[in-house]
């Protein structure tokens, strides 16, 4: 070899490794998205065999990640149903059990930290939410002088966040929750700038959930564990209120505030607290989104 | 593609070389900055601890005596003729308030129904011929475990409520031709010696994904 074409290969393949070095921060994309994901089609478009494969996927993401092999599942909204929920705002006791629940049942990030619901401490005597505070820290709940008020997801009957959305990543059920396809979603957070309620979180970081709080039992449009980049927020706990269950935080709520089912049934709960109670609130009603989620009082 | 800048006399190859070389040179800087993390790490975030699981737990604080019989427990404090005897009801003593004085027997009882002490005789409820059985108003005689109907005799509006579910907890299933719905007992959550729900200690509140500057007060932020 002479020393002229020794120069050139060498020249050659620094040159190769500076480009191949210089592109390294890519590999990082894998976490983001990969061919298979990058290629699936839009969720209403989708047949039930492309629905399997993206749940095997989705299955296999999780099971490398978490060493956990999940339930996913893609739950399809019931005929003649339509979710209501109503919060009892004399009963409640701003003990954020529903709060842990929820990010315990919907695989929310753990540090940093995603919630959906924020319970407002608020003075008796005003409906005021710029006098509410989240942040409490009482060493005793409930706290004399103050009612609370936890605030989630509205469900509205005419989502503001529906309507910004440039991809149509997030779009109304016909049961009346407004969902989010975390593999359509862009992450412009137009949706969250639109929501009256402060009810869209966005994963700023890689979300970071514990193995051994994993909740296995998964749903498409619910609470398989989202990437960066990626709006969520609550969706009446989807993989169990279309199996029949309650969600998670009513379950938890130790003084039974939270109350949820059917409107379109006459002889549910919901039916029976709308025509029967001080239903008085749907928070910022003046807006005209017409939340499905009211709040009431028992006196 | 790389290509080693070779010495040519013609002008046009020169350019080419030049481009090449400074090409080279942004990737041999690209790749040492990342290579020597010149930008630094992102500021490390504050850990945040898990949860309690104490807070995720669904099962209600109290057990009914239908729960303790159905969980096999040991029913020896509500073998109540162990003690007492059948024919002679136990008398109340009250001091010289008229307040209820609780026997030593008796002294884990929290006297605490109604307000101003008006709710605390133990015969209201309590079945004086029979200690084993509750006595209702309009005369019914109740097993300790329908103690919800006991309740209900006074508190109607709230009985009213539970019994369309409205009222209290239930878990479960909201579509019951799917699952079981479990609609729990008044004394589930209220202690019927003293019902009022006691205060209890929070779950930690939401942490900022920052911690956030403190801005010194303007006029306009002062209050």
């Amino acid at each position: 070899m002479d020393r002229r074409s020794f120069l050139r290969s060498t020249a050659a393949f620094a040159g190769l490794s500076a480009l191949a070095a210089s592109l390294s921060p890519l590999r990082e994309l894998g976490d983001y998205t990969n061919v298979e994901q990058f290629m699936q089609k839009y969720y209403k478009e989708m047949t039930p065999d492309d629905m399997t494969k993206v749940l095997k996927r989705i299955t296999g993401e999780v099971e490398r990640q978490y060493g956990i092999r999940p339930h996913v599942r893609d739950l399809r909204p019931m005929d003649g149903v339509e979710f209501v929920y109503a919060l009892n705002l004399t009963r409640c006791i701003g003990c954020r059990k529903c709060v842990h629940a929820c990010v315990a049942e919907n695989n929310q990030s753990r540090s940093p930290e995603i919630q959906y619901i924020r319970v407002l401490k608020m003075p008796h005597g005003s409906m005021d939410v710029e006098k509410g505070n989240h942040t409490y820290d009482d060493k005793e709940v409930p706290d004399k002088g103050f009612f609370y008020m936890p605030i989630q997801c509205q469900q509205c009957k005419n989502p503001p966040c529906v309507k910004v959305c440039p991809v149509n990543a997030t779009w109304q059920e016909t049961d009346g929750i407004t969902v989010i396809d975390y593999d359509w979603c862009i992450g412009c957070r137009y949706c969250e700038a639109a929501c009256p309620y402060w009810a869209r979180r966005f994963n700023f970081t890689k979300p970071q959930i514990p193995k051994d709080r994993l909740n296995p039992e998964m749903s498409y449009l619910g609470n398989r564990p989202r990437k960066q980049g990626v709006m969520e927020k609550c969706h009446f706990c989807i993989q169990r209120t279309r199996d029949g269950k309650y969600p998670a935080c009513l379950e938890v709520c130790p003084v039974g505030a939270r109350k949820f089912g059917n409107i379109l049934d006459p002889e549910s709960e919901v039916s029976y607290i709308m025509r029967t109670k001080r239903v008085f609130i749907q928070l910022k009603e003046e807006m005209g989104t017409n939340p499905r989620f009211f709040y009431y009082f028992d006196k | 593609m790389e290509q080693n800048p070779a010495p040519s006399p013609t002008p046009g190859s020169t350019k080419t070389v030049y481009c090449l070389s400074a090409l080279v040179f942004v990737f041999v800087g690209l790749a040492a900055a990342f290579m020597g993390d010149l930008w630094g790490h992102p500021p490390a975030r504050q850990e945040i601890a898990l949860v309690d699981k104490s807070f995720l737990e669904k099962t209600p604080w109290r057990k009914t005596y239908a729960d303790m019989v159905r969980a096999k427990e040991d029913m020896a404090d509500f073998d109540c003729y162990g003690c007492h005897d059948k024919k002679k009801p136990p008398p109340l003593r009250f001091d010289e308030n008229h307040i209820l004085i609780v026997p030593e027997e008796h002294k884990d009882i929290v006297m605490g129904h109604g307000t101003h002490n008006r709710n605390n005789l133990c015969y209201n409820c309590h079945n004086e011929s029979n200690l084993e059985t509750f006595q209702v108003r309009d005369g019914r005689e109740l097993k300790f475990a329908d103690s919800t109907q006991l309740c209900g005799s006074c508190h109607g509006p709230n009985y009213r409520d539970w019994d369309a579910g409205a009222h209290g907890r239930i878990n479960g299933y909201w579509n019951t031709k799917l699952g079981e719905a479990r609609k729990l007992d008044c004394a589930n959550c209220h202690n019927p010696h003293a019902p009022r729900i006691p205060t209890r200690v929070p779950a930690p509140g939401p942490h900022a994904l920052r911690t956030p500057v403190e801005h010194p007060h303007t006029p306009e932020t002062v209050h």
